[in-house]
């Protein structure tokens, strides 16, 4: 492997300007981490505007930091409110929020930071290992491969996701339907504009992206305000003690294999990667009764499973140009506006943006584990911040970004509206990822679709006939069986956790005992 | 889903039970206000109504593009495609909405989402008429006052810096031409 591009990435990376914003982009994520509301999705959406005019290695080093650092951030919530503060650390807060009843949370959160920057670091390395090869692989792609890939990618994250399936796969509906809108991709007929002149470029993902994720998420929030200030229990120094690193260092490591193995795959990502790390955890312990009582195992796997995983779902995006979950959609977008398609080409043809980016977090998870091991109290301080304050000020800066990528008004009407669409969707209980990512991927899927069907001259078995798409089209089937099957399990491991999390017990173990009787 | 028969939001135990105080304990067992009222059968069947009549209307209007052939596929094919699609899922939406209960029910705290996003709908239409300093001042009482119940104090304090701050970010820094009052 020719090492030229990876050390000059390193150079890109120690340009000071980009230390600068590594360090920005992962005190932010920190802080949205923290914050309970708005995701890391969100803020990159709402990041995007203002990200437009910085060089395009910065931008996506800057936005890249949000989405890892919060895995770091969502932990402290956790632990010390039993309040997740990202979906990919819910598992966290079992034993996480029961070590620091009993006086550790100190413990917990240091365990979880070294744990979190172990996998990380031993997730970057394996994509630097493995990312090269599959671009490479997916050089020779043609577009029966991209429509497969494509579809493969909408339906494992429809699937994947937290909710019900076909409300999943109405979601990606609408949102492919939402992409056609505009000039069609082969010969310029417009479709769906409704004689307006504004749709007639379509509708600017950013935008997609700022209103469901963005505008639809603060007014989701709204409904749910008023709520009270939270108690924070106290810790001291946030450091596990030797015996309790002995204790955890193998869990740290299954649960790094786990999320990166889990994290390449589409829709798997942090938070099943965190699920599975925790059953892992439990299944290997001798005495599994200790779990939810407190088992610092139980904080340390999942933690360095969810930041192994975040990692490595940049290798979809980077590799083959197709996002893994709803952040890394909204990275697409980032790197769409670059004016850098991502996909295979992006590692010959931009090598200082991919070398760079994926260098960045080397130094990002060095920048995260200061922030949460000595500086973790300026962030538990943050706690106190009100959400009746935070919301006005975000959604203020979504709308005049939105002004800004344009300056046309039209499109701060258009994401209220689908600020709204994103509001009505939650309420009935569809998920905006499907839908984000399937407007992401929409249009890559049908012009590769309708150039396969021209190629193939109308006959669908052309599918099979090329060794790699056919083995796609295996694996196409192989995720509409399995994964229905992967997904009845997690099904029952997440109702599980949320049910522990939401009931507390005397001593913690016996809520996971009592479920077990009544199923 | 359903099948599980875990209710997502159980939280029986009384928080007393094990002498932990209950200011501590309460917050991360039912944070009040954050919990809604699951929504019923009729919500769950207009979660399926909405894609299946989405899809209709899609299909009705791509039909009028040209379909084209398989061989060449015109521009309203992929469109019918996906409008079929929806109607299909929608249906099936329809189909189990008796066992679903992953809606949420409408409350009163809807309204307040209504006007919020009313808010921000005229915001943008006043944006270029007046300038984007008078519409943020008066989004950010309302959300913060009105929606929040902050002081007047905290109010006016944060409605002045935010709009300073938005105009430091956008036009000074970013040297967005955002239509303003304020000449510095």
């Amino acid at each position: 492997m020719d090492l030229t591009p990876v050390l000059s990435g390193f150079a890109v990376v120690f340009e000071p300007q980009n230390l600068l914003y590594c360090l920005l982009g992962v005190t932010l994520g920190m802080l949205v981490g923290v914050l309970p509301g708005l995701g890391p999705a969100a803020t990159i959406a709402i990041l995007l505007p203002i990200t437009y005019g910085i060089e395009p290695a910065a931008a996506v080093i800057l936005l890249a930091g949000i989405f890892y650092g919060a895995q770091y951030g969502g932990t402290i919530t956790s632990v010390l409110l039993r309040l997740p503060g990202e979906a990919s650390t819910v598992v966290s807060a079992l034993d996480g929020y029961q070590m620091a009843r009993k006086g550790r949370a100190g413990s917990a959160l240091g365990i979880a930071a070294i744990g979190s920057f172990i996998g990380g670091t031993a997730s970057i390395i394996l994509l630097t290992l493995i990312a090269p090869l599959v671009a490479d692989f997916a050089l020779q792609f043609g577009p029966a491969e991209y429509t497969l890939l494509a579809l493969i990618g909408i339906f494992m994250v429809a699937t994947l996701s937290s909710g019900s399936l076909v409300k999943s796969v109405a979601a990606a509906g609408v949102g492919l339907l939402l992409a056609t809108v505009g000039l069609d991709p082969m010969v310029g007929t417009p479709r769906f504009t409704f004689g307006s002149d504004q749709l007639a470029d379509g509708i600017d993902f950013v935008i997609v992206a700022m209103g469901l994720f963005g505008v639809g998420e603060i007014l989701y929030n709204l409904e749910h305000r008023l709520r009270p200030q939270p108690a924070v229990l106290s810790f001291g120094r946030a450091i596990p003690t030797r015996l309790e690193w002995l204790q955890s260092r193998l869990a740290v490591l299954r649960g790094s294999v786990v999320g990166f193995v889990l994290g390449v795959l589409p829709g798997g990502g942090a938070t099943m990667s965190s699920l599975v790390a925790y059953a892992v955890e439990k299944r290997a312990a001798k005495d599994p009764s200790r779990f939810g009582k407190g088992a610092i195992e139980g904080v340390a796997g999942p933690e360095s499973a969810n930041n192994a995983a975040a990692t490595s779902s940049f290798i979809p995006l980077l590799t083959l140009g197709v996002p893994a979950n709803a952040t890394m959609a909204v990275l697409f977008g980032a790197l769409l506006l670059q004016g850098i398609p991502p996909g295979p080409q992006l590692i010959v043809d931009h090598p200082d943006v991919f070398w760079g980016v994926v260098n960045s977090m080397y130094v990002g998870n060095i920048f995260l584990l200061l922030l949460s091991i000595p500086l973790i109290g300026v962030f538990v301080r943050l706690l106190r911040v009100r959400a009746a304050i935070l919301a006005p000020l975000t959604v203020l800066i979504t709308m005049v970004g939105v002004y800004s990528i344009r300056n046309n008004v039209f499109d701060m009407f258009l994401v209220v509206a689908l600020g709204l669409l994103g509001y009505g969707m939650k309420k009935l209980g569809f998920e905006p990822g499907p839908f984000v990512l399937a407007f992401v991927l929409g249009e890559l899927l049908e012009s590769s679709f309708r150039r396969s069907m021209r190629l193939f001259e109308g006959d669908f078995t052309g599918f099979v006939q090329r060794p790699v798409s056919a083995s796609l089209v295996a694996l196409l089937v192989l995720t509409v069986v399995v994964v229905p099957a992967l997904r009845a399990i997690r099904g029952r491991q997440a109702a599980q956790v949320e049910h522990d999390v939401a009931t507390p017990s005397p001593d913690g173990g016996l809520a996971v005992a009592s479920t077990r009787s009544e199923e | 889903m359903a099948a599980n028969g875990v209710p997502a939001q159980a939280n029986g135990v009384p928080p007393e039970a094990d002498g932990v105080p209950p200011e501590v304990e309460r917050p991360a067992t039912e944070p009040p206000g954050e919990e809604l009222p699951p929504g019923g059968p009729v919500l769950a069947t207009v979660a399926g109504v909405v894609p299946v009549l989405t899809g209709l209307v899609a299909f009705w209007l791509a039909r009028g593009l040209g379909l084209g052939t398989l061989t060449d596929p015109g521009p309203g094919l992929w469109p019918t495609i996906v409008a079929v699609l929806l109607v299909v899922s929608g249906a099936a939406i329809v189909a189990r909405a008796r066992r679903t209960t992953d809606t949420e029910a409408f409350t009163r705290g809807t309204g307040v989402v209504l006007v919020g996003a009313a808010s921000l709908a005229l915001y943008a239409f006043l944006f270029e008429l007046v300038g984007f300093e008078i519409p943020t001042v008066l989004v950010l009482v309302l959300w913060l006052r009105f929606f929040g119940r902050e002081s007047w104090r905290t109010t006016a304090l944060v409605s002045l810096l935010t709009t300073a701050a938005l105009y430091a970010l956008f036009i000074t820094a970013l040297g967005v031409p955002l239509p303003h009052l304020i000449v510095i």
